[in-house]
């Protein structure tokens, strides 16, 4: 550069050797910038495989539980015995928000106890890892079809699988199979609070020594709501202390009393209290 | 450098400035987002929107930060220290795409305010694994949005230059926050240690420009006056000086620049009144001291702008005397004529 060479930027060029530099700095500030987008783009964590079926909805026909949570129970085409199989539906509402209002204004309006009705409903539906769930909004007509009332014919096969003590993250179902990639972690962890608080039913999530992930129903010791209780542990290790209980292919932990905790390594390695997790036993 | 205010003093150099940030963005938004849906064809467009934006943000931000101190340790970076304003208003505009699009998709159709659910839902303040990080980017979000609104030289002359400065000193606190808001946050959940590395260097690189070019400024601003005369200090000898140029030097806490014009010397301030540039690494142009970095222009006898403009700085006294210049430090009031110093 000139030594007498001066930058001024409302002159209508800059001098030969202040351009010459700006020049080549601003190649390397490509590669720098291109470098940076890739390796950020390369280095993020595999997205989940959920789907939200947005703007669509589907119509399905079965029985509808409200316990342990709002459910629809449906048929599943045939297992490979050729047995008529069945999937359970877990209910949510629209944006952060549960189903029980919506359900108690319908049974309000039309004077309907809905609890093991068999209906046919419709609402938009969110599906990963073989979890199916449905969300129902109060705008569209959530029952197409009320029935009779279906009795024991479609209930659940109950199956006690005793106490145990797990760990795992609690998470929103409807972000985690569907909503939202990532719809776990700490960078969810607001949107998942909001909508456990907003009623959607929390759902603990467990990874096994194999690294696959199981789905159980979180609920209080005697079936009651824990989104409340849960707000503080949502989206981070916990260990909870629950009696387990299948119903058919979901399972439901009633967490006992002050049985959830933030996991700790130390506590479970060294305090000698706590048994170690063995979620593949709940299968 | 205008004697009125327009929304932007277009000239081609700021024109080309700005085509050269919309060329860097669309750069990295294709890589990135091209990359992501190559390799992850799984992602939502909220998610690619949200970590796009997020990521060039921050990555303008460090461009930002570097600009300054890199056009202290040399004055070939100038050109991207002009129109840097115009860097910081993209990255804001930016941010706010990645702050407004989380906020909208993880608070909005709650049952509160998305701007309440944002600082109740996750309330855990007392725990750095747990801490809402969404709080320190909201309030980093801020502190852009209050200096991208302020950065027009209206409000730099409405507010005065010392207040503006001060104000805009806010990004360091705003840069602190962002780093937080990432390794309280997506730090955390992904496992990839690039994300960490590229933070870490990105914020050393920034540590360390600043450093040198705080030492560069410590080590000129420490030099020894001792030789004094009737209040006057010994400088530096006359052919020390370059015809239209100046040299600086910090007598006390004040720096003086002191220009040689057309076989004389004059001393006055060294901060231009516009953002605090150092008129004594400017040169005489058109017969006016010419500050570097936005090229804002005084007179060298009495340091005041050429009308129509109003800017003025201090004068000082200086000396020659067995072509030894000698220098008064005591300021005059800002725009006061001096005869300067016959070579």
């Amino acid at each position: 550069m000139n030594n007498d060479e001066f930058y001024i930027g409302w002159m209508e060029k800059a001098p030969a050797g202040f351009a010459k530099y700006i020049k080549k700095m601003l190649l390397i500030l490509v590669v720098v910038v291109a470098i940076t987008g890739l390796l950020l783009a390369l280095s993020q964590k595999p997205f989940a495989t959920g789907n939200f079926e947005f703007g669509k909805l589907t119509e399905i026909r079965g029985v509808y539980f409200g316990e342990p949570i709002p459910l629809l129970k449906a048929v599943n085409g045939k297992d490979i015995f050729g047995n008529t199989s069945f999937i359970t539906i877990p209910l949510i509402g629209f944006g952060k928000s549960g189903v029980a209002d919506v359900i108690a204004g319908i049974e309000k309006q039309k004077n309907i106890a809905l609890n093991r009705k068999e209906v046919t409903m419709q609402g938009t539906l969110l599906y990963n890892d073989g979890k199916l769930l449905m969300q129902i909004d109060s705008k569209d007509s959530i029952f197409l079809k009320i029935g009779a009332d279906a009795g024991n014919i479609l209930s659940p096969v109950i199956t006690d699988l005793g106490e145990q003590v797990i760990h795992g993250e609690i998470v929103d179902p409807k972000c985690f199979f569907g909503v939202m990639k990532p719809g776990e972690g700490k960078p969810h962890k607001d949107c998942a609070i909001r909508c456990i608080l907003g009623g959607i039913p929390p759902v603990l999530k467990v990874k096994d020594e194999k690294g696959n992930e199981n789905y159980y129903l979180v609920v209080g010791e005697n079936g009651e709501k824990m989104n409340e209780a849960v707000k503080n542990f949502i989206a981070e290790p916990v260990t909870v202390h629950a009696k387990v209980v299948k119903y058919d292919d979901w399972i439901v932990l009633y967490i006992k009393k002050k049985g959830i905790t933030q996991f700790s390594y130390l506590r479970e390695h060294f305090g000698g209290a706590i048994a170690s997790c063995e979620p593949a036993r709940m299968k | 450098m205008s004697a009125s205010y327009e929304a932007v003093g277009w000239n081609r150099q700021k024109k080309f400035y700005d085509w050269l940030i919309a060329g860097f963005c669309i750069l990295y938004l294709a890589v990135f987002i091209g990359f992501t849906a190559i390799y992850n064809p799984q992602c939502t467009f909220e998610t690619m929107l949200i970590r796009s934006a997020g990521t060039l943000a921050i990555l303008l931000l460090h461009i930002i930060l570097a600009i300054g101190p890199l056009a202290r340790i040399n004055k070939k970076f100038l050109p991207l220290l002009y129109n840097r304003r115009h860097l910081g208003v993209t990255m804001f505009t930016i941010a706010l795409v990645h702050g407004g699009f989380a906020i909208l998709q993880f608070h909005t159709l709650g049952n509160v305010n998305p701007f309440v659910s944002l600082f109740t839902s996750n309330t855990q303040y007392n725990s750095i694994a747990q801490f809402p990080f969404q709080a320190l980017g909201f309030f980093a979000l801020l502190i852009f949005l209050l200096m991208a609104a302020t950065s027009h030289d209206f409000w730099l002359h409405n507010l005065s230059p010392k207040i503006w400065k001060a104000l805009h000193m806010f990004v360091y606190l705003a840069y602190l926050l962002i780093i937080l808001h990432v390794m309280l946050g997506v730090v955390q959940y992904e496992t990839n240690p690039v994300f960490v590395i590229i933070i870490a260097v990105g914020a050393t690189t920034v540590i360390l420009l600043h450093l040198a070019a705080g030492i560069k400024e410590v080590k000129k601003d420490s030099q020894l006056f001792d030789r004094t005369d009737q209040g006057f200090s010994y400088v530096c000898n006359v052919f020390e000086i370059e015809e239209s140029r100046a040299k600086i030097f910090c007598i006390g806490v004040e720096r003086i620049a002191i220009y040689r014009c057309e076989g004389r010397l004059y001393a006055v301030h060294n901060v231009c009144k516009h953002q605090g540039g150092p008129l004594g690494e400017g040169k005489i142009l058109d017969g006016c001291i010419t500050c570097p970095w936005h090229g804002y222009q005084y007179l060298p006898g009495n340091g005041q702008s050429p009308p129509p403009f109003k800017e003025k700085v201090s004068t000082y006294d200086v000396r020659i005397k067995d072509e030894k210049v000698w220098l008064n430090p005591t300021p005059y009031p800002e725009g006061t004529e001096r005869p300067g110093a016959m070579i």
